[in-house]
């Protein structure tokens, strides 16, 4: 057959048909769980209508609660009753058949263990963030309370559109509902102009990936004519696709879709939006910048694995942009101050190590990471909003100190330790430790070549500098002497201080969403097998030989990663307590003095300036952007609207003009007019047989 | 020749109409009622006619109700189906379109009356009339669903038509309002005779007025050889006075005067209802002569002088519309040349043919009807000293007073202009999708130009109402008295944003409506006999 070469392509690559040929559509009775699309969107409209009335009272937020809540509640029901692979029909939505043009695209799900995963945790975590930020946003309610919580249901919804879809055109709809999503919520402070433009960044940057992944979409449809997974991974696992007519347009899709992956997920080169994007509120980077929206890149790429391997580059791509990233902004975060920022590099870093682990084609590691990121990340992202909220918006870790020893602030102190050391991977007692050394040790044991080895060793250097920056924050802020300034919330317009300062700590519902997080934190270093079967019995699932372990500990990295990355991690945080507790002096005199040595002083100056990425940016792309935008601005000017609209504009002016005596409101004239033009048309089609064929050979060239 | 069609089958298919002439009937009396709540529940009373009729429809067209067992039509029409769509579509824009009716006539009088300055007089009032004439002309579009012959079709035109003049002139208590209704009915009266005359010729070519005998008549003609020049002749006649009802090139000299003198519900009801039945009157016109024929390049379509007067009819229309656009600031006007363009998207449709063209058409139908309404209903819920607004510079900075009607508006514009993923949008992309799959690329690309710079003038209507700073003149721009028209606005928007999510139900809805049935056979055999010779 024509399909050789790539059947032999797949053959090559250690992917095997994973997906269940023909997933059968469910006929009734489940039809029932389309509510957990439907509830958010419910919640939406009623916050909606919230606002309208100009409710002043917590309202939206138990709604947003409460549907959210039924949603999570409806998931866990549709797992229990889970057995195989199966598709919901929800609304009939485009359906086009027209000679050789199909495309097909409905609202359904497509309900298999992966998508499940994802959605019990993105459902779950959204709620109990919902109920944390109940509380947060208190001190809106009545102004934009409504207008928050309106954002979140439009959130959730998009995102479980974009998990549960059964056809790429639906996950796409998602795709852009979550980006619109995050963009409302990053600029939820609409009258900070830092928060507006952090809003436009991360639009535009996330337009881009979105780019790619609509090209991806489009050649995946223009090759295999079909957007839907079933029928795509169908023709996919049996090799039978046009090879001959596809050629590059087949090679590039998964370069396409690993672009929109990047954008979303906040990956080299477009990494530069998450930062920024903790201007919105802190439930808000918690929910969506932390734990459930920027890992939908991860996603996508679990779900298209075996449209990924159509170029056998395509994956050690991804796994090597995945472990530069968790470098470079590890580096980064090193040098930060804003405890919100640091957290934010680190999940980019988190991010980088799963596209490692999906690269590698461990995706089930790289999905569990996903798994127990999304619990601590969430927490710290939670402990650094209840500091924020409880010390009027302070967020420099050199402000605050000894939150253990203030009254109120134990369970925010304790739950942030622990998920320091899930970040840092302290051994044992954390989740982290487990999953992010399934994802090293696969490192080691895959294939050689495409320097996989290079990359476990970049993997554990940045373990260690990921426990040095998160014990940093957690020794400055919550460790040693009690000390605090307020942030600038306290000072009023003309910038000074509203009276006298006093922190307020958490109240219950903050702590509730903390404990329970946490707990849930715990309780998924249990779920390591669990989580590797959810994605073992998805298309998702990468069966790969089980290397012939040499007998002995150091042939197996599964054996000697644990030992190797737990050191590592405790080292970090033992030179972290050095700096930032023992002697907080050193780390300022290790600082001046490498500014003082000429050279060395390049070091920590492009550390906190982010390696100058965003100046790098600026210089190379907006800044000839810019100039091009004046040049087209001139052109516009000048020759587009002067000559061009203007001219045109003219045109039907002077021929309204010519045309005037005719158009005078005059009856007998338009009698006149109308009986001239309708003579007119019959003498050009009747009398001019000529023009007829002239007219006729030029429609039926086109034909 | 098929036997004729027992007047049972016949009126079993008029139900809906035998509904809202009971309707006509209870109106008009209501109308005159003494009492005020009895007068006032006119609007509501049509609705209620409007909801019983939508709610018969579904149960008429039953299958073997509209086919015997050959597979023919009971009431020996050309489209048996095309009421079942049609007729519900009309009766959901006709609520929205009495909505926005509510409190147009009479107003002065009632008030008057109400502070017992005047007597009531029932010679006076003129809302009972009002809208008994506005259920006759819907009517007028159900019968030429059900229209089997030329006459039926001529009177059913003609029903539509007649009750409007009234209705621009009563609409509002001006001069301009009068005027209009005046040209509109002299000119209208002008159309009328030309189409008559063409559907004489059309008999005079065929030697019948039954249009399902007509389309046989004609097929044979075209199978030994070509059509009779006379049948020619009286086509192009009837499709260029029929265009009066669509206003499309030449025939819409009048649409800018007449949509500017009368209210704004009357215009948006002049927008949809006669076009709609011009549409079908087209559509069943065009279908007698039949796609069979061959063009230049092989491909299937009408007889060329008919595609080519009506490929004419299309562009000048479309591109005249979007022109004269430009140049408007009142947005009435600019409405009026905006609803010009539509037509000219409608006749690709036509022009493509069944089953994707007509379908495409019948969809646009609904889209159009319900986005062009959303905009009308804008223009009339709010008011400035007293009277419905009328100017662009009413609209500046309507965000600010008015935030509901900016949105509608805006969501209106960009529905009209075709913005994804509003109804809109789908609408133009079921139409050109048809003109492709026709071999109508040229076409095609003209309506996308076309639709480029309607995008001009329509995001006017977006960025006045939500981007620009108030004026003076908008400041004093206040709420009218009633709130249907904003109700209806408002569900018209929704319906906008809404609709979209059951595109593939409304297409496959209106899938095969218009379709002869025994319109494959046929050409088949001709085709066979084009073979032959």
């Amino acid at each position: 057959m024509a399909a050789a070469p790539i059947s032999g392509l797949l053959a090559a690559s250690p992917l095997v048909a994973a997906g269940p040929a023909g997933v059968p559509i469910a006929q009734d009775g489940l039809g029932f769980y389309g509510l957990i699309l439907w509830l958010p969107a419910i919640s939406m409209v009623l916050c909606g209508v919230c606002a309208a009335l100009r409710v002043k009272s917590k309202l939206p937020a138990w709604i947003t609660v409460g549907c959210l809540g039924a949603s999570f509640g409806l998931t866990v029901g549709l797992y229990r009753a889970y057995e195989s692979p199966v598709i919901i029909p929800l609304l009939q939505w485009l359906n086009i058949q027209s000679g050789q043009l199909t495309l097909v695209a409905d609202f359904r799900f497509y309900v298999d263990s992966l998508t499940l995963l994802w959605m019990l945790f993105v459902t779950g975590i959204g709620t109990l963030i919902a109920l944390y930020a109940s509380e947060y946003m208190e001190t809106d309610v009545g102004k934009g309370y409504s207008r928050f919580f309106a954002g979140i249901s439009v959130f959730l919804f998009a995102m479980i559109a974009l998990v549960a879809a059964d056809n790429l055109l639906m996950l796409y709809l998602g795709w852009e509902g979550v980006g619109f999503a995050s963009y409302w919520l990053i600029g939820y402070y609409y009258r900070k102009p830092s928060a507006v433009a952090a809003a436009k960044k991360a639009f535009i940057v996330n337009r881009i990936g979105d780019l790619g992944l609509l090209l991806g979409i489009y050649l995946i449809w223009h090759n295999f004519g079909t957007v839907q997974y079933a029928a795509l991974f169908e023709q996919i696992n049996a090799g039978g696709y046009p090879d001959e007519t596809g050629g590059w347009s087949i090679k590039a899709i998964p370069y396409l879709l690993m672009l929109g992956a990047f954008g979303k997920s906040a990956q080299i080169p477009l990494y530069v939006w998450l930062p920024d994007a903790m201007e919105g509120p802190t439930p808000v980077s918690a929910l969506i910048h932390a734990a459930t929206m920027v890992t939908a890149g991860v996603y996508l790429l679990c779900r298209m694995l075996p449209v990924m391997g159509l170029h056998d580059l395509a994956l050690p791509t991804v796994a090597w942009i995945g472990g530069l990233t968790a470098l470079l902004s590890a580096t980064i975060a090193l040098a930060q101050y804003d405890i919100k920022r640091i957290f934010a590099y680190s999940t980019i870093s988190q991010l980088g190590y799963m596209f490692m682990g999906v690269g590698m084609l461990a995706s089930a590691a790289g999905a569990y990471h996903v798994f127990t990121h999304a619990f601590f990340k969430a927490v710290l992202f939670l402990t650094a909003g209840a500091v924020m909220h409880g010390f009027a918006g302070q967020v420099d870790l050199r402000k605050i100190s000894g939150l253990l020893k203030m009254p109120g602030w134990r369970i925010t102190g304790l739950t942030m330790l622990y998920a320091c050391a899930c970040l840092a991977g302290v051994p044992l007692l954390t989740s982290g430790f487990f999953s992010k050394d399934a994802i090293m040790a696969e490192a080691f044991v895959a294939e050689a070549g495409h320097g996989y080895r290079w990359l476990g060793i970049i993997g554990i250097v940045t373990a260690f500098l990921t426990a040095y920056y998160a014990f940093r924050v957690w020794f400055r802020v919550c460790a040693g002497e009690p000390h605090f300034e307020p942030g600038e919330e306290h000072h009023d317009a003309s910038g000074r201080p509203r009276g006298e300062f006093h922190p307020h700590p958490p109240r219950l519902a903050v702590n509730l969403v903390l404990v329970l997080i946490t707990v849930g934190a715990v309780w998924s270093i249990f779920l390591k097998r669990w989580a590797a079967d959810m994605v073992a019995d998805s298309t998702a699932g990468a069966v790969r030989e089980a290397p012939a372990h040499a007998a002995g500990f150091w042939a197996d990295p599964h054996l000697w990663m644990p030992w190797v990355a737990g050191t590592v991690g405790l080292v970090g945080i033992a030179v972290a307590w050095y700096f930032h507790l023992a002697d907080r002096k050193a780390a300022e005199r290790l600082k001046n003095a490498l500014l003082a040595n000429p050279v060395a002083r390049l070091l920590p100056l492009a550390l906190q300036n982010k390696w100058y990425v965003d100046e790098v940016y600026h210089a190379t792309i907006r800044f000839p952007l810019w100039i091009l935008g004046h040049i087209l601005n001139l052109f516009d000017r000048y020759v587009v609207d002067l000559s061009l609209v203007d001219g045109i504009a003219k045109i039907p002016r002077a021929l309204g003009r010519g045309f005037q005596p005719l158009h005078n409101g005059i009856l007998h004239s338009y009698a006149i007019s109308m009986a001239g033009g309708a003579t007119l048309v019959a003498v050009l089609v009747f009398l001019l047989p000529q023009l007829v064929e002239f007219l006729g050979g030029l429609l039926g060239g086109q034909g | 020749m098929a036997e004729p069609a027992s007047m049972i089958d016949k009126l079993w298919f008029l139900i809906p109409e035998i509904v809202l002439f009971g309707g006509v009937v209870v109106v008009s009396v209501m109308g005159l009622a003494r009492r005020r709540i009895v007068r006032d529940a006119v609007p509501l009373v049509v609705c209620v006619f409007l909801v019983a009729a939508m709610a018969v429809i579904p149960f008429l067209y039953g299958h073997d109700r509209v086919f015997d067992e050959l597979g023919r039509s009971r009431a020996g029409l050309l489209m048996p189906l095309l009421g079942r769509y049609v007729k519900l579509v009309v009766c959901a824009v006709g609520i929205l379109l009495a909505m926005m009716s509510v409190w147009l006539t009479d107003r002065k009088l009632e008030a008057a009356v109400a502070s017992g300055r005047a007597r009531f007089d029932p010679i006076r009032v003129s809302r009972g009339e009002y809208f008994a004439f506005f259920l006759l002309s819907l009517i007028g579009v159900m019968l030429v669903c059900n229209a089997n012959d030329l006459i039926w079709l001529f009177l059913a035109l003609e029903l539509t038509s007649l009750p409007t003049y009234i209705m621009v002139a009563i609409s509002r208590p001006s001069a301009k309002a009068l005027e209009a209704a005046v040209k509109y009915f002299f000119l209208g009266a002008l159309s009328a005779g030309m189409f008559l005359y063409g559907f004489a010729l059309l008999y005079g070519a065929s030697g019948t007025i039954v249009l399902t005998e007509m389309r046989d008549v004609f097929a044979e003609q075209a199978a030994a050889g070509g059509l009779n020049s006379i049948a020619l002749i009286g086509m192009l006649i009837s499709l260029l006075g029929v265009s009066f009802k669509i206003v499309a090139v030449p025939m819409h000299f009048y649409a800018a005067d007449v949509y500017e003198g009368a209210a704004a519900p009357v215009t948006a009801f002049l927008a949809f209802v006669p076009k709609t039945a011009g549409i079908l009157a087209i559509m069943l016109l065009v279908s007698t002569v039949g796609y069979g024929g061959r063009t230049a390049a092989g491909i299937e379509g009408l007889p060329q002088p008919i595609m080519v007067a009506l490929w004419m009819i299309c562009v000048l229309t479309m591109t005249l519309g979007n022109v004269g656009a430009l140049l408007q600031r009142s947005a009435k006007r600019l409405l009026a040349y905006s609803s010009i363009a539509h037509s000219g998207y409608l006749l690709i449709g036509i022009i493509a043919g069944p089953a994707l063209g007509f379908d495409a058409v019948l969809f646009y139908l609904l889209a159009y009807g319900v986005m062009n309404t959303a905009a009308f209903a804008v223009l009339a819920g709010l008011q400035r000293r007293g009277e419905e607004i009328e100017s662009l510079d009413d609209l500046a900075g309507l965000r600010a007073r008015h935030p509901a009607m900016a949105v509608v508006m805006a969501l209106a514009a960009l529905s009209l202009v075709g913005f994804p993923p509003l109804l809109g949008f789908w609408g133009k992309l079921s139409v050109f999708i048809a003109g492709v799959e026709a071999g109508r690329i040229a076409l095609v690309v003209i309506a996308l130009i076309n639709s480029a710079i309607s995008a001009y003038y329509y995001l006017w209507l977006v960025g006045l109402p939500i981007l620009a700073m108030p004026n003076a003149q908008s400041q004093t721009v206040v709420k009218s008295k009633v709130v249907w028209p904003r109700v209806a606005a408002v569900l018209a928007a929704v319906a906008v944003v809404v609709l979209p999510f059951f595109a593939q139900r409304l297409l496959s809805g209106s899938q095969g409506v218009g379709t002869p049935p025994a319109q494959q056979p046929l050409a088949d055999s001709q085709r066979a006999r084009a073979d032959s010779q």
